[in-house]
């Protein structure tokens, strides 16, 4: 598929942020959230979509993120952006060994080997009372270092806004980069690729670390955005929910795993405000879209353009 | 107790935890083998055998007919389930069932939720069977020992069916080479049909078996799905010996582990996973596909 134009998807990302200031307050608390997990699923979008590595324990990476940045803040008081920044830093460091691991295989194993790793940080934040919290995870979390204006409700959905417009942009260069090109072709025909010079694995590790990156930061934005961290972040069903967002969206897309994050976040939203079993609906709802519209929300939107 | 005794119970605990987590792995590792499909729904199955088993009892008062009604229920949603929607997207990639079975694990769940509401429900044991046993002068209940005996009868059962049956000839063909087979004039269809619903049954037959031990709860079927991903991995997906493998391997390290090390118990069982898929990515009798 045709990527979206970059100008039209920073504009509906700026819209977002601008919407802020014309929502009322409540709802502007839940847009930052869809807009951040747009972020998350934008992350997730460049393992499964562009590497085809249908990654299982992404709640992996987000959940990280989550616990750094929130100890960052919380402990020492690092401004948030910083504590942001450097929580998607040491998320990417640690992928480096688990991906290396990882991407050596491919297909349901590498799902299940990145589920196991997930599950593996919740059980040693369960465990790791001392430093992570338990099962209570951390609380309080400050959104430490901001100025009054970004600290508050639409300050802080705009600077959601920046993070998510930048991590755009990155994940757009990356995948219409020559290094981008070279993990389309590794994806398409591995044999081929490596028979031109490339190391699957390492290219396949390129994407990995940065994806993990991305999931990161999304997670210390959340951290900031919710004040607490706990346990539940690195639960399995995180992973599933933010691959469903992807593949309903339109995996391989960019822009539709983050619509589709919206999409769900809506949808779950929604529901549950109408009637208390929305889970009913919105597992029915997924099965559907699955079997009629094989590419996701942006299959839809092609095929009516 | 002397350290011979209690090694020897927890030897007991750990094959009865094995035995249900076996009727919960083997059906995912024969729907992944024959349909090449990861079946997210196999908790929530499992999960609606315990309640269905639960509601049977308390209606009928039979825990025997509870133990019929499970897998039942859970081979006729299963049946319904493959015929409308999994059997439209055998042409098409992985992700799709990826979707379809969470979308069917969510709607389940809440499904159950609906009908019997959000407190746990524990089955209770008919007197035969509430009973306890003395081993090695320690008492231990009736119903862990009748757990590893059922686990070891579907164990043989099921390897029976497979290696000595015709449908189980079947099942083997249409899992190697499934075009191959479909070309020799067989329905490769129905097999996958047919397979789906008795992993379907063998899940909630070992829900219904779970449920006077575990309590029918909500979160009964995402927590025991996670188990059952571990012990198939481990084994090799698609492998009957290494699904009982690795069911033996995961209860083992959970009830010694919970006992001797509560602190690594619960990491203990996914880096036991790591470690078998990063030296044999295909698991342990597995091969790579």
């Amino acid at each position: 598929m045709r990527p979206a134009d970059p100008r039209l998807v920073l504009l509906l990302i700026a819209l977002a942020g601008v919407l802020a200031f014309v929502l009322p307050g409540h709802a502007t608390t839940l847009l930052t959230e869809a807009l951040i997990l747009a972020l998350f699923a934008l992350s997730l979008d460049l393992l499964v979509g562009h590497a085809r590595l249908t990654s299982f324990g992404h709640a992996g990476p987000w959940a990280l993120g989550a616990y750094l940045a929130g100890a960052m803040m919380l402990s020492w008081g690092v401004p948030l952006p910083f504590a942001v920044l450097l929580a998607g830093l040491g998320t990417a460091a640690l992928a480096i060994p688990i991906g290396w691991l990882c991407v050596r295989t491919g297909g349901v194993t590498f799902a299940m080997l990145s589920l196991a790793f997930a599950q593996l940080g919740y059980a040693v934040v369960v465990k790791w009372n001392a430093v992570t919290g338990g099962s209570d995870g951390l609380a309080g979390i400050p959104r430490a270092g901001l100025p009054d204006v970004l600290a508050g409700r639409e300050g802080y959905h705009l600077l959601v806004a920046v993070f998510l417009a930048a991590a755009y942009l990155v994940a757009h260069g990356f995948i219409t980069s020559p290094l981008g090109r070279i993990v389309a072709a590794v994806r398409e025909n591995e044999q081929r690729a490596e028979a031109l010079g490339h190391d699957p694995r390492r290219i396949r590790l390129t994407v990995f670390v940065l994806s993990y990156f991305l999931a990161g930061i999304a997670g210390a934005l959340y951290a900031g955005f919710a004040g607490y961290v706990s346990p539940e972040l690195f639960f399995w069903t995180v992973s599933g929910h933010v691959l469903v967002m992807v593949i309903l969206g339109g995996a391989g897309t960019l822009i539709g795993p983050m619509l589709g994050a919206l999409v769900f976040f809506y949808a779950e939203h929604e529901l549950s405000a109408l009637t208390e079993s929305w889970g009913l609906f919105l597992g029915l709802l997924f099965i559907l879209v699955v079997i009629f519209a094989p590419r996701g929300l942006m299959g839809l939107v092609r095929r009516t353009s | 107790m002397d350290p011979l005794t209690l090694f020897t119970l927890q030897t007991l605990n750990a094959l009865s935890l094995s035995a249900l987590l076996f009727f919960i792995s083997l059906g995912l590792t024969l729907i992944f083998g024959i349909m090449r499909v990861v079946n997210f729904a196999h908790g929530a199955l499992f999960m609606l055998g315990a309640y269905v088993g639960v509601a049977t009892q308390t209606a009928s008062g039979s825990f025997l007919l509870s133990l019929i009604a499970a897998p039942l229920a859970a081979a006729v949603l299963g049946l319904a389930f493959e015929r409308c929607a999994l059997s439209r997207l055998y042409a098409r990639e992985h992700s799709a069932f990826l979707l379809v079975t969470f979308g069917l694990a969510l709607a389940l769940t809440e499904a159950i939720r609906l009908i019997w509401g959000a407190d746990a429900r524990q089955a209770e044991l008919p007197d035969s069977l509430s009973g306890i046993v003395f081993v090695m002068d320690e008492p231990f209940p009736i119903y862990r020992l009748l757990l590893i005996g059922a686990g070891l009868a579907c164990a043989l059962l099921c390897w029976a069916g497979l290696q000595r049956t015709r449908l189980g000839l079947l099942l083997r063909a249409a899992s190697q080479n499934p075009t191959m087979t479909a070309a020799l004039g067989n329905d490769v269809g129905r097999v996958r049909a047919a397979v789906f619903a008795m992993a379907c049954a063998l899940a909630a037959l070992g829900g219904a078996l779970a449920a006077p031990l575990l309590s029918a709860s909500l979160g009964l079927g995402s927590n025991v799905i996670i188990d059952a991903f571990v012990i198939v991995m481990i084994g090799g997906m698609g492998s009957f010996l290494g699904t009982a493998a690795g069911s033996l391997l995961v209860g083992f390290a959970q009830t010694f582990g919970n006992y001797y090390a509560p602190e690594l118990a619960l990491g203990m069982t996914y880096a036991l996973m790591i470690a078998v898929l990063v030296v044999r990515p295909g698991g342990l009798f597995g091969r790579v596909e």
